[in-house]
């Protein structure tokens, strides 16, 4: 067995340790490029969103270079996206591939037993023990952590580091070579250390940079490809950016959802103007907009992609949000034909405009 | 003591030169045909006539191509679109609180409360009701576009056109025509439509407030301005300059920009008998293939963009402004 995952931000470092850990072979596939895309979107429906069309291109990759697995994760919910697993089937299948799927999915759809059995479809092929197992399924958690916390500093320093840039080399660093290390220990070796570096990048705590929250439906905002890197152009502009939706975040959420102890922050702020769970992450969507708001932020912008049902609910109740506290909010739609030069515009605009906000107020013209 | 303003959109490139008072002094109005670098220098041998390196006080660029103007002119601002137009209209009148701006291959709404824009939109997926549009319509009708407008002013009835998609649209109009109805009646149903477009799409949920200013190409068709008026139910103002609105703002923006810096960064009118190129190659860097534009200049290189990691755009630091002085 040779197994694969298909990409979500950093996801595949984490994965590479998990795989490593349990001694399984596996592939990851190439990073998301436009190679990628274009693959996917040569074997998918026209009107299918980003995120189906980006995982068909990881998964031909992959399993061109030897692939006969493919780890996904499922949702049960009224998404689209609970489907995909089983589509991705069909689709691969019509295509001549052979190829296996084993999606874990949270244990409220399908029950801890069922889980249990499909992780087992994976453990069963690695050589160790049952403590072995269980310590790297750990570590690989524990590096995720790692990484979305490094990330998350990075995103909250670039407005306050001292040499512009400082932040964004050190990310890049510390991707590259944790992606590197031969094995899990040395990987967390890595990444407490490029933690600890993070936190000691000099800053400036006295200047008062524009700060922007990034909501929306999870794949887009998480996988820097599919939103053209908006990340990194923020962090080029000294822009400081909070995003709460991580795999993390996402591991967290599955496991607490059972007992209805999951995001208790979103489902008080999002109350007032969606009290229900209409699918994706559309509630979270609306609650983190106004638990950025309340921390203080001078804009946020929601990115998903074309087509994406829960958030288009969320989209049509932002402008109310923004209206009630007067925060602006941006929405950006994503899909294979968003051109860059218009998506740079826009952002380049709503940053304008919380500057030149921002300047009136301290004015007071 | 002069400010440059220069808009390089898709189907216009278009150059200002605004005056201590902000005033219009020379302005041009010229076609890109996809090719700006040209159509840049085309401006430049009309202005390096009558005015020297010396009088031009701060630059600025805006438009699509905003980034390929900065590195051959040498600006001291690169702004998008939306902040141009908005300070070109404020600048005229501060009570203005909407405006509508029409382009080549975009269309835009600026809210404007309090003398800052509140909130803007573009044109998501379509370019249905942009000037492209207009242009190949006015094209397959033998009707030159300055005229285009005017024809509609004689309808009595417009026609009712499906404007949500600009092949539908052709193909309706196609199809009204065959039935026999009037060219007047058709064109202003096509304008209709596109009013109707642009509020349905640009303008979904917008708070429309007058004063509204009417800004871009399209404005000149004055059966758009009409059409405005009606679904609207107020008075829709077409600024005089209303072609020029993104050059003067990027001119007023630079004068800011220099008034923090002191000096202006602008290369002269000499690039009038330079040669340029521009080539695009895809970075094989790593796996993220970049595809990075190349603009060299009697054979040197002078600029590069479209890179993400910075290897290629960082590589000349000497004439190349930071991207939007934030």
């Amino acid at each position: 067995m040779k197994v694969t995952i298909p990409h979500m931000g950093n996801v595949y470092i984490a994965a590479k340790a998990l795989f490593e850990g349990l001694g399984v072979d596996y592939v990851i596939p190439p990073l998301n490029s436009r190679a990628a895309l274009e693959i996917g979107s040569l074997h998918s429906p026209e009107e299918i969103c980003l995120p189906f069309k980006i995982l068909v291109g990881n998964y031909i990759q992959a399993i061109e270079q030897g692939a006969d697995t493919v780890i996904v994760t499922g949702s049960c919910g009224p998404c689209r996206f609970g489907e995909y697993s089983e589509m991705h089937m069909k689709l691969l299948r019509r295509l001549g591939y052979k190829v296996d799927f084993i999606v874990i999915d949270a244990p409220k759809s399908i029950g801890f037993k069922e889980l249990l059995a499909r992780i087992s479809r994976l453990t069963a092929h690695s050589p160790g023990t049952k403590g072995r197992k269980w310590l790297a399924l750990a570590q690989a958690v524990r590096i995720m952590g790692l990484l979305d916390a490094v990330e998350a500093k990075a995103h909250e320093k670039a407005g306050y580091e001292k040499v512009r840039g400082t932040c964004k080399n050190l990310l890049k660093k510390c991707r590259q070579e944790a992606y590197s290390c031969g094995s899990p220990d040395k990987m967390l070796d890595c990444l407490n250390g490029y933690n600890r570096m993070m936190n000691e990048v000099p800053c400036d705590r006295t200047v008062t940079p524009l700060k922007i929250a990034i909501i929306g439906e999870i794949y887009t905002v998480i996988e820097p490809f599919s939103n053209l890197y908006i990340e990194d152009k923020l962090m080029d502009r000294g822009i400081s950016t909070r995003r709460l939706m991580t795999p993390s975040w996402w591991i967290r959420n599955t496991l607490l959802s059972p007992a209805g102890l999951n995001s208790p922050g979103i489902k008080t702020a999002s109350r007032d103007y969606l009290p229900y769970y209409i699918g994706g992450h559309a509630r979270e969507c609306v609650g983190e907009a106004i638990l950025s708001w309340k921390s203080g932020f001078d804009g946020a912008i929601q990115i998903f992609p074309m087509g994406c049902m829960p958030e288009i609910v969320s989209k049509a109740i932002l402008p109310t949000i923004a209206r009630d506290k007067d925060f602006p909010i941006l929405s950006l739609v994503v899909d294979e034909m968003t051109g860059e030069a218009g998506y740079v515009t826009r952002i380049e605009a709503f940053v304008d405009m919380l500057e030149r906000r921002r300047n009136h107020v301290v004015s007071g013209y | 003591m002069l400010y440059l303003g220069i808009d390089v959109g898709s189907v216009s490139t278009d150059l200002v030169l605004l005056d201590h008072g902000l005033q219009v002094v020379e302005k041009h109005y010229l076609r890109t045909r996809g090719n700006p670098i040209r159509a840049i220098q085309e401006g430049f041998r009309l202005l390096a006539d009558q005015y020297g390196d010396r009088e031009i006080a701060a630059c600025g660029t805006t438009g699509s191509g905003r980034q390929i103007a900065s590195v051959l002119v040498g600006a001291d601002v690169v702004k998008n679109e939306i902040t141009a137009h908005a300070v070109a209209a404020l600048e005229l009148d501060p009570d203005v609180k909407t405006i509508i701006e029409i382009g080549g291959q975009d269309s835009k709404i600026i809210l404007l409360r309090n003398g800052v824009v509140s909130d803007f939109a573009m044109n998501t997926v379509c370019a249905a009701g942009t000037g492209s549009f207009l242009d190949r319509q006015a094209e397959r009708m033998g009707i030159s576009i300055e005229e285009f407008g005017d024809y509609a002013l004689k309808a009595e009835t417009p026609v009712r056109i499906a404007g949500r998609c600009a092949v539908f649209a052709e193909s309706d109009m196609i199809h009204k025509q065959q039935m026999g109805y009037n060219q007047s009646d058709i064109i202003m149903g096509l304008c209709e439509a596109l009013v109707r477009n642009y509020l349905n799409n640009v303008g979904k949920g917008k708070d429309i407030r007058p004063k509204v200013f009417f800004q871009g190409g399209v404005a000149a068709n004055r059966s758009m301005k009409i059409a405005f008026e009606r679904a609207l139910g107020f008075e829709v103002t077409v600024p005089e300059n209303h072609k020029m609105m993104g050059a003067i703002g990027a001119a007023i923006l630079a004068r800011d920009a220099v008034r923090k810096r002191a000096r202006t960064r602008f290369r002269g009118f000499s690039l009038v008998e330079k040669h340029f190129e521009s080539k695009g190659f895809e970075c094989e860097g790593c796996s993220n293939r970049c595809e990075v534009a190349r603009i060299c200049e009697n054979g040197m290189e002078i600029g590069c963009f479209g890179d993400r990691c910075g290897i290629w755009s960082g590589r000349i630091r000497t004439c190349r402004p930071i991207a939007d002085s934030l």
